[in-house]
């Protein structure tokens, strides 16, 4: 079983994220920029399944700047055999990365298709969705646990209020969510080996796909400041403010 | 205060006074209000004290400080009462007064093209780096009491913290003071300055001097650029010569980019793991000794990153280190620095430690390792090595923990001992017995055995010069002429 993985580059999960003064969009120039969290999940799942004999190839994709090649890197030294970098200025929206999966998928042929079940920078959680019904697969999203079986997948979802596990036959679409596992340090013997294995970088034109942007983004502002607390100077007074200005009782 | 006559006339003479310049808010009496400015926290100093009083400008404390010194009471200046060597509480005889500087909490100015922050004595640490991340510059100073330590605290005891492999310790981040001397005079050194060869440079005097010879009231701070990329990894080496060895070859090719650069020994990893949650082992095998490295720049992350790789894979080829992960975001690299934090609290309950704050020559780490390691075990058969640090300052947290058998009690009566042969080693190589923390009254007695009689009467004449009535904590780093204090 061939493994396909795509893996966005994000700003980092922990990098304050501060609004551009133009209000253009959020500023990336000169931040700390990592993989999409849920992208490593993924990787590391598919990492997994090829050490249980499960998964013969993983083939990592990223569709981006030239810096995504850095990702890519990083999924090749958790494990991944071989990338590809579709290389575009073009802010990527979930339906031009949908095609661009598409295409690769029927170039290369993966029975399997794990992603992240959204990315961090534009909480789209549409990709995986939007591929599927582009190849008219099966999809198990927001997935917790997977088992590989013959010709099918368990995959064990997180919905509203408990879990529900659907099998799949295989060729499958997998999003992964949180608890699916914890993804490894790479390590430096492995840093090492990624540096030689292949990476291979295509454009979006070679494959047929134009990733030009659909949505136009009129304003990015920050979120509302909260307002500082005031202190109340009794009980009596709590409750009148409660009763009169936040009229919650 | 044994007799109501004297308490009588304490009050009178001196806490009066002090109430008519600080005013009621000013100034604590109450002995269940003054107990957290009475005890330390670590290692049990507990005190005694009349009042615990609380300027609200550098004038008030200055006005304190001439009613002591006229009245010959002895003062000891407290900032967060972090401090780990007894230096910031009295003494059990109740004749000090606290003078604490809580109150002089604000930022004064900041000065963007100087790259400087005049601050109160008792700003916070954590404050202070946060103002200054505001404004997009970082104050380096860091410790894991940053939220609690002051920076008049932090200047007294001249403190270092994980950084000062790169930015140096506080020593090297003043630009400026203004301090209150024993007779009350205000010295007004605040001047933002890189160079000043005007006379002598009378603030490295009250840098590092425990509160002995003046209050730091307010400090001109050096503020350097904030860097945008960190990059952070955890090798395993097979000794700490190689984990010299890896240092010197990081230091030639990134030079001052290495902002971190800890050696960890693995039973403390261990005992981190046991006693912490969420420690990770992030390698595959088990390896006797570890380096936490961390560069930092202003470039992006990607280059950085690169930088480490490059070093550590030439290091891996030539043997030095055994193998190593690389953090590939700053959650990896938050939950490796939780190795590193980790240590110290699962030592604490690990059972009795003897904590040793001292620094060698880096190009001695390795050797004083060995001999203090050897000499304990012949003498105390059982102990169990425990040492990790800054590597890069020399400066290795020697903190052998008591043998797994063996009564508690016992192993807590060799505290002297294992101090002794522990020091005589690190003087013996030219080394320190305190590197960061001070002397106090922790080290107070061993001092003498470790400083030539030159260099301490040195200290005396200071001392003696500045402070000549001994009211500025006094039986704190020196007892003067053999006296108790
Ligand atoms: C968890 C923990 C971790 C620590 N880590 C480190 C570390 O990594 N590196 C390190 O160097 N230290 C470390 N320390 C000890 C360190 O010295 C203190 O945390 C800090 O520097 C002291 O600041 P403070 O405001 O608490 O001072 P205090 O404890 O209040 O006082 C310390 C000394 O300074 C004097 N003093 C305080 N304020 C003034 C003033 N305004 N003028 C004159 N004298 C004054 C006091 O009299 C006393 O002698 C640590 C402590 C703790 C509890
Ligand atoms: C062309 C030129 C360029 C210079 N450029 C600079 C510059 O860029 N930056 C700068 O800071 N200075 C500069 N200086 C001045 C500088 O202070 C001196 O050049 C140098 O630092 C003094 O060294 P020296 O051995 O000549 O000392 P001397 O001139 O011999 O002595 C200078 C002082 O130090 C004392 N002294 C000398 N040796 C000792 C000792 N062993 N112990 C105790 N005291 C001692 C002397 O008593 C005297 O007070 C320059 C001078 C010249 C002539």
């Amino acid at each position: 079983m061939k493994i396909l993985v795509p893996v966005k580059r994000v700003v980092d999960y922990n990098v304050k994220i501060r609004v551009k003064a133009d209000g253009s969009g959020v500023e990336t120039a000169n931040v700390k920029m990592s993989m999409n969290p849920f992208d490593e999940i993924a990787v590391e799942e598919a990492v997994r399944l090829k050490e249980a004999g499960k998964a013969t190839e993983i083939i990592a994709v990223s569709v981006g700047p030239a810096q995504a090649q850095e990702t890519l890197r990083t999924a090749l030294a958790m494990g991944a055999d071989r990338a590809i970098l579709v290389q575009t200025d073009a802010e990527t929206q979930p339906l031009a990365v949908a095609k661009v999966l598409k295409a690769l998928v029927e170039k290369e042929g993966p029975t399997l298709v794990v992603l992240g079940k959204q990315a961090i920078d534009d909480d789209c959680n549409q990709t995986g969705q939007m591929l599927a019904a582009l190849l008219g697969w099966g999809q198990g999203t927001f997935a917790s646990k997977i088992v590989a079986g013959e010709g099918s997948i368990a995959v064990t979802r997180e919905i509203d209020g408990g879990l529900e596990t659907v099998d799949l036959k295989l060729p499958a679409i997998v999003t992964a969510d949180l608890r699916l596992n914890e993804p490894r340090y790479a390590s430096l013997p492995n840093i090492m080996k990624a540096k030689k294995k292949p990476l291979e970088t295509v454009t979006p034109d070679s494959l047929g796909v134009d990733v030009a942007s659909r949505l136009t983004t009129l304003k990015v502002v920050e979120p509302a400041k909260r307002k500082a607390g005031v202190k109340v100077a009794d009980v009596a007074a709590l409750v009148d403010k409660l009763k009169s200005e936040a009229r919650v009782i | 205060m044994t007799t109501t006559s004297s308490t009588t006339s304490f009050a009178a003479s001196v806490l009066d006074p002090i109430r008519a310049i600080v005013g009621e808010r000013g100034i604590i009496t109450d002995p269940g209000t003054m107990q957290p400015f009475m005890e330390s926290w670590r290692d049990g100093w507990v005190g005694r004290s009349p009042a615990v009083v609380l300027p609200d400008s550098a004038q008030a404390l200055a006005a304190v400080v001439r009613i002591c010194a006229e009245t010959r009471t002895p003062i000891v200046p407290q900032g967060g009462n972090t401090g780990l060597t007894g230096a910031s509480q009295p003494h059990a005889d109740g004749s000090e007064i606290v003078l604490s500087t809580n109150r002089l909490n604000r930022i004064r100015e900041i000065d963007l093209d100087n790259d400087t922050m005049t601050v109160e004595a008792g700003c916070i640490l954590a404050n202070i780096q946060n103002a200054a991340r505001d404004v997009g510059r970082l104050f380096p100073m860091s410790l894991a009491a940053e939220g609690s330590c002051q920076i008049g605290g932090n200047i007294a005891t001249n403190a270092g913290g994980v950084q000062v492999v790169r930015y140096g310790n506080m020593r090297n981040l003043v630009a400026g003071l203004e301090v209150v001397l024993p007779d009350g005079r205000i010295w007004d050194g605040l001047r933002g300055l890189r160079k000043d060869n005007a006379g002598y440079d009378m603030k490295q005097i009250f840098i590092g001097s425990e509160g002995t010879l003046g209050i730091v009231t307010a400090a001109v701070l050096k503020l350097s650029p904030l860097p945008r990329a960190t990059a952070t990894a955890l090798v395993a080496v097979s000794s700490p010569s190689d984990a010299v060895d890896l240092l010197t070859r990081a230091k030639g090719k990134v030079g001052d980019r290495i902002i971190t650069f800890e050696l960890i020994q693995r039973f403390c990893i261990d005992i981190a793991r046991r006693h912490v949650p969420d420690v990770p082992d992030p390698l595959n095998d088990v390896y006797p000794w570890y380096v936490l490295v961390e560069l930092a720049d202003q470039d992006s992350g990607e280059r950085l990153a690169g930088m480490l790789e490059g070093i550590l894979e030439a290091a891996m080829e030539a043997g030095e280190v055994l193998d190593g992960v690389v953090a590939a975001s700053k959650a990896q690299a938050d939950s490796l620095w939780r190795i590193r934090e980790g240590i110290p609290e699962g030592q604490k309950r690990e059972g009795v430690s003897y904590k040793h704050d001292v620094s060698v020559p880096i190009s001695k780490v390795a050797l004083f390792l060995d001999r203090a390691n050897a000499a304990l075990e012949r003498e105390f058969p059982g102990i169990r090595p425990f040492s990790f640090g800054h590597l890069g300052d020399g400066n290795i947290h020697y903190n052998p923990i008591q043998g797994e058998d063996g009564d508690p009690a016992e192993w807590k009566a060799r505290l002297g001992a294992v101090n002794a042969i522990v020091h005589d080693i690190v003087v013996d190589l030219g080394g320190s017995i305190s590197a960061e923390h001070g002397i106090g009254r922790l080290r107070i007695d061993e001092l003498p055995r470790y400083k030539s009689p030159v260099e301490l009467d040195m200290m005396v004449a200071l001392k003696m010069a500045f402070d000549p009535h001994n009211i500025m904590n006094p039986g704190k780093i020196l007892r003067l002429n053999g006296n108790a204090r």
